[in-house]
């Protein structure tokens, strides 16, 4: 077991995850936003200011505008005993570490809240979410419908008042019923068309409402959660040592260890967990085999939905991705759910023997350039492909802001932001890699940026075996000794993102002094890298609406959560 | 019957074909018109049976096999040698599968189509010679007879799309006929090349057209197969084909993913065997009209009782191709279809057709 692994902690570097030394000039944030404070409020990870709902707006626009905040990470609604809260998480694309969180306090009586969505469109979904799980309106939201939860559901889940042994008793016919005979409009010569949930191209359980004008696309609507399982609640009902982190698995399923590190990383920041340097490397190393499993599947998947058949493509990408699976199932006994992280570093370390399991990586490694121009030669170098795929789904980086994207979707459009480079963790600042761009802004540019990607985190792993292998024997700490009953001080939050396959995962946390989290809130790079899709598709081909889907890498479990 | 490339299977003037023969075995052709018609069906019975046995190696089996071997993969290996009794186990499998009838289905035409489907393909192939004397009719017109048959199934995919009641088919049938028309025109123009290097459209002309010998080095005949003497026709053919056949690059109509399965997403059981046994045998028909008219028909080393064999083998061989194809080449999209057949191959064609001519002028 992994407590009986544990030893003194050596090699430890305290600040090590905590590399805020560039952070974002508070006193000028002040003077800033002076007219609009109500009080200070504290947050691990980022100046805190209460404001007024009704200047929401007011306040992000003079925030993006004169400060240059123009990513709006994360909004957290939750409810205390009191009050309710809208959190805002705003930060920059071009400097990480430069964070503000505004705070929204609203009467318990009446949750009602400015909307944000003129200033940031991605407060869009993250609006109607909130409304949906906690109840919290937004004036003025251009769509204030449910999003995760059928539109006839009752009551808020993630209020404090709610009554989960109430069932769910809901006539059919107040559900909106997809399969309506007409839904064609006197004098329309559009057609309306349910492209999922049942569909080959959908990737998971995704409901796409279609208005087509022939084989053009002239609206399309994504209906979500038929996925969604309340990951939330479930993970504040687990204890933070423990039952939290496995859950992070089951978010982003195709390529789950990096989002095991956003738990790890929001939990420690919130408990002042320290991680042994040993640790941070076994870390990095595989959360990077993690990210070429996301990769991999991307771009074979992609390939499935501009190809339409299972081909060789498609299959070159199983059978990389096999070879990683065994990789890591010899390192974390697992092929799926990994559950590799712990608090404090890493359920175990490589496995015995070391030398041959470093050498099965290095074998992999040593043939992934061959594969990698296979993947050239069959798929970005073919012309259909390229005819296909240049200049479709075209998603300009000013969109991709406003719409929050991050990740590959982000970087294909020439955005240079990777949260593991620009709020370093783990051991990527001692590493020599390259964060990727491409300018394409289409679906091109994404799938080239997910094949240079992979090459980049080749890299990434080289360099941690290399320091894996040389590492002094008696220094070889797991994990730091974290309590069995891990308590942070009541109020405590924090708000900490780190960079997994689709883009930036966040994760917020606030601590009421118990063994498990009185707020637990996900920020999914999926779920918003989904919203943008309308911007992509509309006005296109329905085919190229299949294929900006699939270069959307969304996956079902990150998006519903 | 000396074999060898210079002697032609099925020379003009003592052309015996298939009904004859059976005629003359089974002393049917004593019994005059009845016996004569008999004699046809039970020949139309063969030749039938042969190109649906293919097609049932070829779906559940050969198809498997083979994109296994384009994809790292194994396939069926669990029946039989190389798991060759699949196909038995498929037939029982798809056959006893429910038959679901959408509700609003436009019941007759619903019910036509994968027939029309399935037989308009098995039409094409009684005016193609096969070799060895399996060739059941031989009019004046046969290269015309077959493009037209083949067109047929434009129609059924249409009637497919449209009485299935669902929008995904619709879409699919809608996409066949603009493909159809857009890639029909090109083919039968390219066609019409062969045939004035021929000079007829008789089938079994065109074959012994293509007997003699182009240049002979070393005592090595080169035949003269339209496929060595117009190659760019011959490519432009093979294009319009796969188009044609709706294979990719150009699968659009079905196009899964996109789709789903197009005009075929609401057929199950025997419609959906009977509508992919056409697609196939669709296959086959443009294998075997290139076959003939590209590459010598059933010519081949060997004495001219292995015709059929060699037949077989090009059919074959354009098989392999589309499977190939499949595997490795990414779909067009729709607009990109119609702009490569109008803009692109039509174009060439014609091109094509005024270089045939001009060739055809110098040689004489």
């Amino acid at each position: 077991m992994s407590e009986q692994r544990q030893r003194e902690p050596k090699g430890i570097d305290p600040e090590y995850d905590h590399l805020r030394e560039d952070g974002v000039d508070e006193e000028r944030l002040e003077s800033l936003l002076s007219e609009y404070t109500l009080r200070r409020d504290e947050h691990e990870n980022a100046p805190g200011f209460v404001i007024r709902p009704d200047d929401v707006q007011e306040v992000l626009a003079l925030l993006r505008d004169e400060a240059g905040f123009d990513h709006l990470s994360c909004l957290t609604p939750q409810e205390y005993e009191d009050r309710y809260e809208s959190i805002l998480h705003l930060t920059k694309y071009a400097n990480r570490t430069h964070e503000v969180t505004l705070v929204v306090q609203l009467p318990k009586h009446e949750p009602v809240c400015q909307t944000a969505e003129p200033v940031f469109r991605t407060a869009d979904w993250h609006e109607r979410e909130a409304f949906d799980l906690v109840g919290i309106e937004y004036e003025g939201h251009p769509d204030p419908r449910r999003i995760l939860l059928p539109e006839s559901w009752q009551g808020h889940p993630l209020t404090l008042d709610y009554d989960q042994e109430k069932p769910q008793v809901v006539s059919y016919t107040e559900h909106a019923n997809p399969i309506q005979p007409d839904h064609r409009e006197a004098e329309s010569d559009t057609m309306f068309l349910n492209i999922g949930p049942h569909h080959p191209a959908t990737h998971g359980v995704l409901h796409l409402e279609t208005v087509l004008d022939g084989e053009t696309v002239v609206d399309v609507d994504p209906d979500i959660g038929y996925l969604h399982r309340c990951e939330e609640q479930m993970c504040q009902n687990g204890t933070y040592r423990h039952q939290i982190i496995p859950y992070a698995d089951r978010w982003d399923y195709t390529a789950n260890l990096p989002n095991e590190w956003a738990v790890a990383r929001a939990i420690e920041d919130l408990a002042d967990i320290e991680v042994p340097e040993y640790a941070q490397i076994l870390r990095t190393m595989s959360v990077e085999f993690g990210r070429m499993l996301g990769h991999f599947l991307a771009v074979s998947t992609f390939a499935l939905d501009v190809y339409g058949d299972f081909t060789a493509i498609f299959q070159y990408g199983m059978r990389d991705r096999e070879v990683v699976q065994d990789i890591l199932e010899d390192l974390t006994g697992q092929r799926m759910m990994f559950y590799f992280f712990r608090l404090g570093g890493v359920a175990w370390d490589l496995p015995e023997p070391r030398e041959e399991w470093i050498e099965k990586c290095r074998d992999f490694l040593d043939e992934l350039p061959s594969k990698v121009d296979e993947y050239h030669d069959l798929l970005t170098g073919n012309e259909i492909f390229q005819l296909r795929t240049i200049n479709t789904g075209v998603l300009e980086p000013e969109v991709a802001k406003d719409y929050g994207c991050t990740g590959p979707v982000a970087r294909g459009s020439g955005i240079d932001y990777d949260v593991r480079r620009d709020d370093p963790y783990g051991y990527y600042d001692e590493l020599e890699w390259d964060v990727v761009t491409e300018d394409g802004c289409d679906n091109h540019a994404r799938v080239l940026v997910r094949l240079r990607e992979v090459e980049e985190s080749a890299k990434i792993i080289e360099q941690c075996l290399d320091l894996l292998e040389d590492w002094p024997e008696d220094e070889r700490t797991v994990q730091s000794n974290v309590p069995r009953t891990l308590k942070p001080d009541a109020g405590t939050e924090t708000y900490r993102t780190v960079e997994i396959a689709k883009g930036e995962l966040g994760v917020y946390v606030r601590s009421d002094g118990s063994n498990s989290p009185a707020r637990f809130k996900i920020r999914s790079p999926c779920f918003h890298n989904l919203s943008a899709l309308p911007e992509m598709a509309n006005g296109e081909y329905v085919a190229d609406l299949i294929a900006s889907l699939g270069s959307l890498d969304i996956v079902l479990g990150s998006v519903d959560r | 019957m000396v074999g060898g490339y210079a002697t032609a299977p099925l020379q003009n003037g003592d052309t015996i074909l298939l009904p004859e023969r059976i005629g003359e075995l089974t002393g049917l052709d004593g019994f005059g018109v009845g016996g004569e018609l008999l004699a046809t069906f039970l020949a139309a019975f063969v030749i039938g049976n042969l190109m649906l046995a293919m097609t049932g190696v070829a779906g559940p089996w050969a198809k498997r096999k083979i994109t296994a071997a384009f994809t790292d993969r194994i396939a069926v290996n669990r029946l039989g040698p190389g798991g060759i009794f699949i196909i038995l186990a498929d037939a029982v499998r798809l056959l006893s599968k429910e038959l679901v009838v959408p509700e609003n289905a436009d019941r007759p035409a619903y019910d036509l189509a994968p027939i029309v489907v399935a037989g308009s393909a098995l039409l094409g192939f009684a005016v193609i010679p096969m070799g060895s004397g399996v060739h059941l009719a031989d009019p004046e017109v046969g290269l015309a007879y077959v493009f037209a048959v083949s067109g047929i199934a434009s129609l059924g995919l249409v009637m497919a799309g449209y009485s299935s009641a669902n929008k995904y088919s619709l879409i699919g049938g809608l996409r066949a006929v603009a493909q159809n028309i857009a890639y029909e025109i090109p083919l039968v123009v390219t066609g019409m090349s062969v045939v004035i290097f021929a000079g007829t459209l008789q089938m079994s002309e065109i074959v012994a057209a293509q007997a003699e010998p182009l240049v002979s080095f070393a005592g090595l005949d080169i035949p003269r197969w339209y496929a060595l003497v117009n190659p760019f026709a011959f490519v432009l053919f093979l294009v319009a084909n796969f188009a044609e056949v709706g294979r990719n690059p150009f699968d659009t109509p079905e196009a899964p993913t996109e789709i789903v399965a197009g005009y075929q997403t609401e057929y199950s059981s025997v419609y959906f065997v009977l509508i992919y046994l056409g697609e196939f045998l669709h296959i086959f028909l443009g294998g075997g009209i290139i076959a003939t008219i590209f590459l010598g028909g059933p010519a081949g080393p060997g004495p001219a009782a292995l015709g059929i064999v060699w037949f077989i083998v090009k059919i074959w061989a354009i098989f392999l191709l589309t499977q190939w194809l499949r595997s490795a080449v990414p779909r067009v999209r729709i607009d990109q279809l119609i702009e490569i057949g109008w803009k692109g191959l039509l174009v060439l064609s014609f091109a094509n057709l005024i270089l045939t001519a001009v060739i055809v002028g110098v040689l004489a």
